[in-house]
């Protein structure tokens, strides 16, 4: 019976051995990647907006607190865009002329809103809530980066699903004292002020009081105390105090869907 | 213990308890439904417009995959609006609930509305309204969607061409002033439906002196006519009736549906259920909301159609309606000794209600002031006239039974009814009719009334309505109607409470309401809704005298809703007028000839007379009792349709699964000296009496709107409407119920779609064959359970188990208290007789507790995929526990549990054709079972239980899941994640249960902009091939949780309410927390009668039951 295959073959298939599965393999690694990319993403892409606002000047070079202008942050699952009334709270005495302000102005004269472009596009089916996350000591930078460096706004984070639940099976990672939700130049253990860390009144649950008014046992226990230096230990502490619950219950689908 | 001894019905004895008679018969059909869960051709296309439309929408559906599936690009860029000014209170995301009032036929239903950034989206009772106290029926809550019904009236039309509303304005105010001031001289008259609004009364009354020609016609096709007459017949002068169901031990129901219809139906359901749900322990500050077993109340129900008291009665018995005033004169006979007079009598009572008289007559006269008679608002009004003798007599009058001035608006001398109006407007007597809305005469006038004839004599004709109706057709000037949720307004309660009512929306369409519009027509000072309503509530606070600031309770009263103090004030004592026996008796029934049948008409139970035919919602919903969804049909006894052969193509072998073809009948009615003919589809509902048949009216109407009208979906008699009209045979001289019908069968069918047996957890034995009494409906007597409480946690399946399966209910948090531990649920023995084994137990927990700290002590992992406490060592607090319990006793089968759920759920309405192939989207059903048998309509008992998800703690339906779509979720609820739903079904296959629905098509209306305003939007809108179904209404959990999670406290009990459980009116749903040791839903499952529906699968559901318990009189005839 003639030979099928010529002799070229063998040489191909020791090549196909090692080439299909590698070939099959990087192909399914490019496709993760893809998926992860900055492309498919849309991390730090900057948004066009109709004003050019930039976060930099107004928290980084001013100081303006966040829940100046994102006031539902403690209390809505939406932060809340600010209304025109909240620009033009300080824009009817500065930069009364800026070319780059017309829109602002013009809505507030004619009653119509500004339409912004959404940066985090939270899918549809996932519900987030913001208020939980700002309770529970989780900072604004855990997901929306330094903030008070962009000059304009982007998403600093993936958004995906892999994203998410890695801080649901891990919270302690991301938790911060209450009083430093906000803060965005905090670290763990990084001095502030020039001073070590120290537990505040404010870091315990409802100002550290009791429903009946009377100090929580934990205000003896750690106001003016220093607060632990490692993510590690100050997360943990953390979690206890603030009562997060367990990955079980955050990772459970309807937390997020439903 | 026993062995395992399953219990099976044999082929040849029916079931005791039986969904239709499909499951009577046992017949192919239903052993179909049982083995298949879909119909054949359920994933089907069958017809070829629908294969057309599949190109369509896969065209569409590539296209769009193209563009947002497949696009490695985040989601397309969307928009956030901010507000220019943000209003004070508004916090985006977190809705703003407001209240108001639902008008039902001119009467006020409480609401709070919630509101989410301004759209109104879902309806709940409002507790301090006293026709709610929380409760609402399903009408008020489908009112959200005819907010948005795309079939609105939108702009003002003359002729049917749109024109300005000034214009309209202008146009009546020529016909009524001249120059300004009012022509004397003017004809007009006012037509509205039933009004009890103070500010439009005061408005219209204005009118009406200003103009001394000028007449009032107020017309309800389904009103209080019968009883207002019967009032002024009895006591000499119109009263309005109300009834204190909380302290009635002895209720006796003459043919009226006290928690069915009718004004204050929610807050009577409510009162009942006080009295029926019977507690072993009650919880501590709630006795006023449950009853002893001594003190449960007992229910008699005379009627013709079954209804839902009827379906709830401890003794029912099916009678002509025409014969309820013979059974009352003859139960009157037996009261002799209370001084009523004897009354003439025919003798036409059948055997049966003899039998009843006496037992029943030593029953109230042993209640003398604990007792209630109610006579059915349509029963004619001698009728409510022997009911208010009895009342009387009984001493009953101030205690259970209270008379007050009427709550309707009827200026004296100024009234007059429909028939006189056509009569004047045939005359050509009147020059300017004026029909303000919540009335449609063109179409629910009576036959002999032609009022479609008569106003085309009336020069000129002003309709104002929420649609461009029958009515409106027949009017040269029309304004489009504000929805109550758009203005401002108020409105009296059955007991005369004023309600606020106040909008939360501005008028999709420019829409007025009818005190803007009198208003704007009379140039009255206030033209402002807001300050219209708010001068009315000035005059009755300085009237009645009220003490403070007037500002200060105006705020309070539209915060509440209702003006607290201005119910009617009711009479003490009333006395009859002498000659109450002997004046205005009606002729005496005649006894019906062999071939004539009595026809009933009664209001539609979902669409009343008719206003609601366009609300998707209420079309598709099942009626209470019957099931039958988008028609109406002519209902006859099992006895009769054997009479007319129409049992035959009834297809008792062959129609299922929603669709049943069925024979259809000719009605022939003399009506006004004419034979008229009307074709309806025959029902044969158990329980009906023989003679007589039932027609619901409110269908067939000709100009509803898209969902009422659909030419591929036409009427018996070929006519593109839904169902047939079944006021071409009513009379006004018989506006009830009219003898002399015949009924002949045509060789023709019809389908019709009934919602019963789509989904049937019945099973069979998989050897033998069998099926497997599952007694999914636990019910005994009262007697039975004061012998023996734990009657229902006997299971049929494997009674010798009936205490590890009990265990296996998921119960209230142990308190370690052994004493109190036979109430505690987990471990709970079933009987006195078992105390051994039940100490045995405790002993077992004993050593079990020490090794798992006393929590759920079963250590059987939630589900396969979740990860459990050794994977998760950091779950220091337990998570919760949802529970749902469902007390059957209280339960009328209202469905509005199930309309609450599709307005929170952004469920669906899928069509009466999708509907016919099995493919409903409710998440939570009523199931209705029948006891006894069909041929024996007294001795049939009708009992209801809604069915939501179970949530199993080992649920089937998660380990089939290929794809992980539904998991367990740390607090037990059965998760669904719609996004990884590949739409295999196998979950809804291995559901024992039956409560996941599939979305085979795009159900969901994603085109109609109206519609998207409506949707909560803190549920997914689900698209075809997703499996869905309750979560428990998971949205409300979560957000609870972070709401008591955010003030670092744990939730209060009661804080998360499902949608269905705020809804009910008789409070039969509960819902809560098991961990929290005193949670209410812990209580009820707690009690001895608590048990697991198909518990004995062992599928561990957090949904249980209560026992059924009725309270029949054992001196009663056996079998009624």
């Amino acid at each position: 019976m003639p030979q099928i295959f010529p002799k070229g073959v063998n040489s191909l298939t020791r090549f196909l051995v090692l080439a299909l599965p590698m070939g099959f393999g990087g192909t399914g690694v490019g496709l993760a990647a893809f998926y992860r990319s900055s492309y498919a993403t849309g991390i730090e892409e900057i948004v066009p907006q109709p004003v050019a606002f930039s976060h930099a000047h107004h928290v980084g070079q001013l100081g303006i607190h966040c829940l100046y202008c994102h006031t539902t942050v403690e209390d809505s699952h939406f932060a809340n865009i600010p209304p025109t009334k909240t620009c033009m709270n300080c824009h009817q005495q500065m930069w009364t002329g800026a070319d780059l302000l017309e829109p602002i102005r013009s809505s507030y004269q004619t009653g119509k809103p500004v339409v912004w472009n959404r940066v985090h596009n939270v899918p549809h089916y996932a519900y987030f809530n913001h208020s939980i996350h700002v309770a529970k000591g989780v900072g604004c930078k855990s997901c929306h980066g330094q903030i008070d460096e962009m000059n304009l706004t982007f998403q600093s984070k993936t958004l995906l699903m892999e994203w998410c639940i890695k801080c649901h099976r891990n919270p302690q990672e991301e938790l911060r004292p209450k009083s430093e939700v906000f803060n965005m130049t905090w670290g763990p253990g990084k001095p502030i002020d020039g001073k070590p860390q120290v537990w505040k009144r404010e870091d315990l649950p409802n100002w550290g009081k009791l429903p009946d008014g009377s100090d929580h046992a934990l205000v003896g226990e750690l106001v003016g105390k220093p607060r632990p230096t490692t993510q590690a230990e100050l997360g943990a502490k953390l979690k206890d105090i603030n009562g997060v619950r367990d990955a079980g219950t955050l990772t459970s689908c309807s937390m997020c869907h439903r | 213990m026993k062995s395992d001894t399953t219990v099976a019905a044999s082929p040849s004895s029916p079931p005791e308890l039986w969904l239709g008679l499909e499951e009577y018969m046992d017949s192919p059909a239903f052993r179909e439904a049982m083995t298949n869960e879909f119909p054949d051709d359920a994933g089907e296309w069958t017809d070829p417009v629908s294969r057309r439309n599949f190109l369509t929408i896969m065209g569409a559906s590539l296209a769009l995959a193209g563009a947002a599936g497949c696009s490695p690009r985040p989601a397309p860029m969307r928009k956030i609006v901010p507000y220019v000014r943000q209003p004070e209170q508004m916090v985006p995301g977190v809705p703003l609930f407001f209240a108001s009032a639902c008008p039902v036929a001119g009467y006020a239903a409480g609401v709070l509305v919630r509101s989410h950034e301004g759209r109104p989206v879902k309806v709940e009772g409002n507790p301090d309204h006293p026709s709610s106290l929380g409760g609402t029926g399903p009408l008020e809550q489908a009112s959200v969607l005819d907010l948005y019904d795309p079939d609105r009236s939108q702009q003002p039309t003359r002729r049917g061409v749109g024109t300005g509303y000034e214009a309209v304005v202008h146009a009546i105010r020529e016909r009524l002033y001249k120059q300004g001031t009012a022509n004397k001289d003017a004809q007009v008259r006012i037509l509205t439906g039933a009004v009890t609004s103070p500010t439009l009364a005061g408005q219209i009354t204005a009118l009406l002196n200003d103009f001394p020609n000028a007449r009032w016609a107020q017309y309800e096709a389904c009103g209080l006519d019968n009883a207002r007459a019967g009032s002024l017949k009895a006591f000499g002068r119109e009263l309005s009736v109300t009834y204190d169901f909380t302290k009635a031990d002895v209720i006796l129901s003459l043919d009226a549906d006290f928690v069915g219809c009718g004004p204050g139906h929610a807050r009577y359901c409510h009162d009942f259920a006080t009295r029926r749900r019977v507690r072993q322990t009650i919880p501590a500050n709630q006795e006023a909301e449950y009853t002893t077993p001594a003190k449960m109340s007992r229910l008699y129900v005379v009627e013709c159609m079954p209804s839902q008291a009827g379906s709830v009665a401890d003794h029912r018995l099916p009678i002509l309606a025409g014969q309820v005033d013979e059974f009352t004169r003859a139960l009157i006979l037996k009261l002799n000794n209370l001084g009523l007079p004897a009354l003439p009598m025919t003798g036409v009572l059948p055997e049966a209600a003899q039998k009843w008289i006496d037992p029943l007559a030593k029953d109230l006269l042993a209640h003398k002031g604990t007792s209630v008679v109610v006579a059915g608002d349509h029963q004619p009004a001698f009728v409510h006239v022997l009911a208010h003798a009895i009342n009387v007599a009984l001493g009953n009058i101030g205690k259970t039974v209270f008379v007050a001035a009427p709550i309707e608006a009827r200026p004296l001398g100024k009234m007059i009814d429909l028939a006189t109006l056509v009569k004047e407007m045939a005359e050509k007597k009147v020059e300017t009719l004026l029909i303000l809305g919540g009335t449609n005469p063109a179409y629910t006038a009576s036959a002999d009334i032609d009022f479609v004839g008569a106003i085309k004599n009336v020069p000129f004709r002003f309709h104002l309505g929420s649609h461009q109706d029958e009515t409106a057709a027949l009017c040269e000037w029309h304004v489009n109607e504000a929805h109550y949720l758009e203005a401002w307004g108020d409105i009296r309660g059955h007991v005369g409470t004023i309600a606020i009512q106040q909008p939360l929306i501005a008028p999709l369409y420019n829409g007025k309401s009818a005190i803007e519009l009198i208003a704007d027509i009379t140039l009255s000072a206030t033209r402002d809704g807001r300050e219209m309503v708010r001068a009315s509530c000035r005059k009755w606070f300085s009237e009645t005298k009220q003490t403070g600031e007037f500002e200060i309770f105006w705020q309070e009263t539209v915060r509440a809703g209702v003006v607290k103090g201005s119910e009617v004030k009711r009479e003490e004592q009333v006395a009859l007028v002498p000659k109450w026996a002997t004046e205005g008796q009606p002729p005496l029934p005649a006894r019906p000839s062999a071939d004539e049948y009595e026809i009933n008409f009664r209001p539609d139970p979902t669409l009343f007379d008719g206003r609601y035919a366009n609300n998707g919602w209420l079309q598709e919903l099942p009626k209470p009792v019957t099931k039958l969804s988008w028609d109406n049909a002519a209902f006859v006894s099992p006895t009769t349709a054997l009479k007319l052969g129409a049992e035959k193509d009834f297809r008792w072998t062959a129609g299922e699964r929603g669709r049943t073809e069925v024979s259809i009948l000719n009605l022939t009615l003399k009506v006004a000296g004419k034979d008229v003919t009307v074709k309806a589809p025959v029902w044969i509902l158990p329980g009906h009496p023989d003679g007589a048949v039932t027609v619901h009216l409110g269908h067939g109407r000709k100009r509803a709107g898209r969902v009422g009208n659909n030419a591929s979906e036409p009427n018996p008699a070929g006519e593109a409407v839904r169902g047939f009209d079944a006021y071409a045979l009513r009379t006004s001289t018989a506006p009830a119920f009219a003898t002399g019908l015949k009924l002949t069968r045509t060789k023709d069918t019809y389908f019709l779609a009934c919602l019963q047996a789509n989904w049937v957890m019945t099973q069979k034995d998989p050897i033998n064959g069998t099926i497997l009494d599952r007694k999914p409906v636990r019910r005994g007597t009262i007697k039975e359970y004061q012998e023996n409480p734990w009657f229902a946690k006997i299971t049929p399946a494997a009674a010798g188990e009936a205490d590890a399966i009990s265990h296996n209910i998921p119960g209230p948090k142990s308190k370690g208290d052994k004493a109190s531990g036979a109430a505690g649920g987990e471990g709970t023995s079933y009987g006195p007789a078992h105390e051994h084994e039940h100490e045995h137990d405790h002993k077992d927990e004993d050593h079990k507790d020490e090794h798992h700290e006393g929590h759920d002590n079963r250590l059987l992992p939630l589900t396969m995929y979740n990860p459990n406490d050794a994977l998760y060592p950091d779950a220091k607090t337990k998570p919760r526990r949802w529970a749902m319990a469902i007390d059957l006793s209280a339960c009328t089968g209202c469905n509005a549990c199930v309309v609450a759920c599709q307005s929170e759920n952004n469920t669906p309405v899928v069509g009466k054709h999708e509907i016919t192939r099995g493919h409903d989207m409710y998440w939570i059903r009523i199931d209705r079972y029948y006891e006894g048998t069909p041929d024996a309509p007294d001795a049939t008992r009708t009992y209801f239980q809604p069915v939501p998800c179970q949530q199993c703690e080992k649920a089937p339906c998660e380990v089939v899941c290929p794809v992980g779509a539904t998991a367990h979720s740390a607090d037990g609820l059965n998760d669904m994640a719609y996004n990884r739903c590949v739409g295999t079904r196998y979950c809804s296959n291995n559901c024992p249960y039956k409560v996941r629905r599939f979305n085979f098509l795009t159900f969901q209306d994603w085109a109609t902009a109206s519609l998207k305003l409506g949707r909560n939007p803190d549920v997914s809108v689900r698209s075809r091939g997703v499996m869905e179904k309750c979560t428990y209404c998971v949205q409300r959990i979560r957000y609870g949780e972070i709401v008591a999670e955010r003030e670092f406290r744990p939730i209060r009990d009661g804080e998360v309410k499902t949608a269905c459980q705020t809804a009910c009116p008789s409070g039969a749903i509960v819902f809560g927390d098991l961990e929290d040791a005193n949670s209410l839903v812990g209580k009820w499952k707690g009690e001895p009668a608590n048990y697991g529906l198909l518990a004995e699968l062992n599928t561990m559901p957090r949904t249980s039951y209560l026992a059924s318990l009725r309270n029949p009189n054992p001196e009663m005839p056996k079998g009624a």
